[in-house]
């Protein structure tokens, strides 16, 4: 079983806890009105979906609750590091 | 009409014995949930000592997540409602029953389904966590004494899958 760090319990938790929220640094656009249909197109549907190292958000689900961000590769799920929602990309 | 409310319990009220470990329904208990955006707010409200680390218990308070605590009190205590202030003390009672795990065989059976390392688990913390796939609250009140919150509605299984992992 691969053990997360979870950066608000600041410990290595089981995986079973935590569950998968997509893709991270997703922006909401701030005036969604001003969108075109192909700008909110791309907000809501179009995702990245790398090879390799990929910045994805993640939730303590069954623990703390909260939402963090994560860098994991998606070839070897290898997490590479965990770091707390707001928090520049990295 | 009165007369016609009592207790109903998911699970037996007689303690399951086995060889090292015993489960036993824990005695009805106030919980409240604790929520705000720091626990200097909530020591205002309850007059009482918050737990600010993840995991750490203090008086009855266990400290779950970064803006969330657990009360768990006596059923005859009196709780502040913290109207019109910053803070949400909801009050969760019967969302959950309690499972007391009890013997030097208590974390042993926990860890059955339960992927944590509970022998590294310290008395006095307080957890979150998953059984198989039922989300439960541990909290570790002695070294051979687990307290179990676990959703009434999961209860009757959480209780079937505990007596028969201890009697393997």
């Amino acid at each position: 079983m691969i053990l997360i760090h979870c950066p608000y319990c600041d410990e290595k938790r089981p995986e079973i806890e935590f569950a998968n929220a997509g893709q991270a640094h997703v922006a909401r656009p701030l005036d969604p009105s001003s969108q075109s249909d192909e700008e909110w197109e791309a907000y809501l549907f179009i995702r990245a979906n790398p090879r390799g190292r990929h910045h994805e958000r993640w939730r303590h689900v069954h623990g703390c609750g909260r939402f963090f961000n994560a860098v994991r590769d998606t070839v070897t799920d290898k997490f590479e590091t965990t770091y707390k929602a707001g928090e520049p990309r990295r | 009409m009165s007369d016609a409310l009592f207790r109903n319990e998911p699970v037996s009220s007689t303690p399951y014995l086995a060889d090292g470990v015993s489960i036993s329904l824990a005695a009805p208990l106030k919980r409240y949930s604790l929520r705000a955006r720091s626990a200097e707010a909530l020591e205002t409200v309850l007059n009482v000592k918050v737990p600010q680390k993840i995991g750490a218990t203090e008086g009855g308070i266990a400290c779950l997540g970064p803006d969330e605590w657990l009360l768990r009190t006596p059923a005859d205590t009196a709780v502040p409602t913290g109207a019109e202030l910053p803070v949400a003390i909801t009050d969760i009672s019967e969302r959950a029953i309690g499972l007391v795990v009890e013997g030097p065989r208590a974390a042993e059976l926990l860890m059955t389904g339960c992927p944590l390392d509970l022998d590294n688990f310290a008395v006095g913390r307080a957890t979150r966590t998953i059984y198989e796939t039922v989300e439960i609250i541990i909290i570790r009140e002695g070294e051979d004494r687990f307290h179990v919150e676990v959703w009434r509605s999961f209860a009757a299984w959480l209780w079937t899958a505990f007596t028969a992992a201890a009697s393997h």
